[in-house]
């Protein structure tokens, strides 16, 4: 071999060896198979947005970043061996998972093994209330979509009477119980609460009854494939309420639109998230995320898990690898990012908690728009007449 | 009751004989197999899965309209069935053993994983404008697609009973189900005539799949969600009685409707197996009683 051959080899090794030893492994969890495969697609593609990103600003304290995702197959069990596996691979940090049922139980795990887990998407209420030190979360706990829908509700006037469905688990649950509360505070009837079993694909009977409440409202909390026939069949049965809201997951995504088609046009959707969204930097977090998808729209779920990598990355860069070390940096976390404000706060009960403004969005030409708080509207809601 | 209540009830009738219709169309394939062949076909409900991913396929590629889809999908699931039943269970060899049970799952296996190499794990749906269109008829508001599926599963039944009692095939079919021995010495051959009642069976689960894919929305173990009720409607109904699979395929659907409108929709799988439970301890042999007279 020459001399010049030998030295190239040398130098490639001893850069691929030096590459090696200094990446920071961010653990990650999310479904990227089972149920909810759509909304780990949407998580993935946020995280490889903010690893680029922040790899091409070039790491944090001059080493890159590493994700180490796993796939929890939308299964508990699943989820609890691959933060192990993470665990036992010393990552500081883990970001997971998708859905609520999964992510609880995982909270308790992480909090046991003293690694700082951060919720990016998950939105059950007791995540974090009482919630741990452990388990930090960047989206908001369902209590406020719930609630800016019904204080938005109020804004447009003249509706008093509400029938709430969701799905039977543990977030449709947290929904189904904060709206009980909320709805009729803010001076609303509800006429019928009910939630349904996962493999119900027949809520005609449902709808006809509320049909025959003729309610104002009608609040849906559902996971994606339920969400797109319950719109259908909302159409199907003829149930004409002056507003149908749906509390983000399943309706906040664009395979609801493509599903739904126009029989989901004028939905409300809550959520905290939206193309429209004027924080900086939306913009351009949009079109990465878009092509991160291979030119899928992206929905709130991706910016999310993009937000949690940035917190996961500043966290590290301000307290090292040590995970107690990182959990003590997440405390005082203080980031503006494209999805909006990161801070985790301990309030009203909460523990580490983020809060993010509540966006109300309309289905309007098979897109979503913002429509409330005034603050954020893009656009203006369409009721039909009564 | 006022105009209302009987309006709401009689909506709440049809679609729950709608949908029972389509359990029907379900359990039909699987009561025809297990009447010819005593195999349970577990399989059953990814032979539907098929159906809606062929749907889902052709209006991806070719935008073509999902009940067009009926022309591949129904064909394409008889020579299927046709080959597996030559070529795996009819090698198995035995009737209610093992053998075709762990085959059948075997198959439903690497179906369902095959679709989910091909399709991905996403819950995925069409969406053709008219499936949402529906019509009033006396206040009863009735959806397009569903009253299509419904007119298709009449259809498809009544080509069946045809096939059954009106030709030279189905008198085979008939002969082979009754006494597989008698049959192959009066010159039935009946290794084929099985394998065309697996095919049609399968065909049958597929043609339900097409029919399902306007209204709902599919992914690869889609299968699971039906395949129970198929289970259910051909026992209420008596294994292999095919008008006993109807008529429990209608029970099903109007009693789960029913229940879940005026009593609760978080009990609507019980209301089903408390019928099912009920029938199986009065007449254990299903509804349509005698258990030696099958197809």
């Amino acid at each position: 071999m020459r001399p010049i051959q030998t030295l190239t080899a040398l130098a490639l090794l001893s850069f691929s060896l030096a590459s090696a030893q200094s990446t920071i492994k961010i653990g990650a969890v999310t479904s990227l198979s089972g149920r909810f495969a759509t909304f780990g697609a949407m998580q993935q593609a946020g995280f490889k947005v903010a690893i680029d990103e922040l790899n091409a600003k070039g790491g944090v304290n001059g080493q890159k970043l590493e994700l180490l995702l796993e796939d929890d197959a939308s299964d508990t069990n699943k989820a609890l061996n691959a933060a192990e596996k993470l665990v036992n691979a010393k990552v500081p940090v883990v970001i997971g998972a998708y859905s609520s049922g999964v992510t609880k139980p995982l909270s308790q795990y992480m909090a046991r093994v003293k690694v700082p887990l951060l919720v990016a998407t998950a939105i059950d209420e007791t995540i974090t209330k009482p919630g741990n030190p452990y388990t930090f979360r960047v989206n908001n706990q369902s209590s406020v979509y719930t609630r800016s829908l019904i204080n938005e509700l109020k804004k447009i006037g003249g509706m008093k009477t509400a029938v709430v469905l969701t799905s039977n688990d543990a977030f449709g649950k947290s929904v189904l119980t904060d709206a009980g509360k909320l709805l009729p505070a803010a001076g609303f009837t509800v006429l019928s609460k009910d939630t349904y079993d996962k493999g119900l694909t027949d809520f005609r009977p449902l709808l006809n009854r509320y049909k025959g409440q003729n309610p104002d409202v009608v609040i849906f909390a559902s996971y994606e494939e339920d969400a797109v026939a319950l719109a259908k069949q909302v159409k199907e049965t003829g149930l004409a309420p002056r507003v149908i809201a749906g509390i983000a997951t399943g309706f906040a995504l664009p395979d609801f639109l493509k599903g739904a088609g126009s029989t989901a046009e004028n939905f409300l959707v809550t959520m905290v998230w939206n193309a429209d969204v004027k924080y900086p930097g939306a913009g351009s977090l949009y079109t990465r995320l878009k092509t991160a998808l291979g030119g899928e729209e992206p929905s709130q779920h991706a910016a999310q898990s993009y937000a949690a990598v940035l917190a996961a990355a500043d966290a590290i860069k301000r307290g090292g690898t040590d995970p107690e070390k990182v959990r003590a940096a997440l405390e005082s976390t203080k980031l503006n990012t494209a999805f909006g404000p990161v801070t985790f706060r301990d309030y009203a009960g909460y523990q580490n908690q983020n809060s993010v403004v509540g966006l109300i969005t309309q289905v309007q030409g098979g897109k979503f728009v913002t429509i409330g708080p005034a603050s954020a509207a893009t656009g203006k809601v369409i009721l039909p007449k009564k | 009751m006022d105009g209302v209540a009987v309006t709401a009830f009689f909506q709440t009738l049809v679609q729950g004989l709608l949908t029972g219709g389509l359990y029907a169309l379900i359990g039909t394939g699987l009561s025809l197999i297990f009447g010819v062949m005593k195999i349970i076909n577990f399989a059953h409900g990814d032979f539907l899965a098929i159906g809606m991913f062929i749907t889902l396929a052709l209006f991806k590629a070719f935008n073509l309209d999902p009940y067009l889809s009926l022309l591949v999908a129904a064909p394409l699931g008889f020579g299927l069935g046709y080959v597996i039943q030559r070529f795996v269970l009819a090698r198995l060899g035995d009737r209610l053993g093992e053998g075709s049970l762990l085959a059948t799952l075997g198959l439903g296996l690497i179906i369902s994983n095959t679709l989910l190499l091909g399709f991905g794990a996403q819950p995925q749906s069409i969406n053709v404008p008219y499936a949402i269109n529906t019509f009033k008829f006396g206040g009863v508001q009735v959806s397009v697609s569903l009253l299509i599926a419904g007119i298709g599963t009449v259809l498809a039944i009544s080509a069946l009973n045809l096939v059954l009692y009106r030709t030279e095939l189905g008198r085979a079919i008939r002969a082979t189900a009754q006494n597989p021995l008698g049959a192959e010495l009066q010159g039935v051959k009946t290794a084929n005539i099985q394998a065309i009642v697996f095919g049609l069976g399968v065909s049958f689960a597929a043609i339900a799949g097409v029919l399902l894919m306007p209204l709902l929305y599919t992914f690869p173990t889609v299968g699971e969600n039906y395949v129970t009720k198929a289970f259910i409607v051909t026992v209420l109904g008596g294994l292999g009685n095919l008008p006993g699979a109807v008529v429990g395929g209608l029970v099903l659907g109007v009693i789960e409707s029913m229940g879940a409108f005026y009593i609760s929709n978080n009990y609507r799988d019980a209301y089903g197996l408390i019928v099912f439970l009920l029938v199986l301890l009065l007449r254990p042999e299903g509804l349509f009683g005698k258990t030696v007279k099958r197809v």
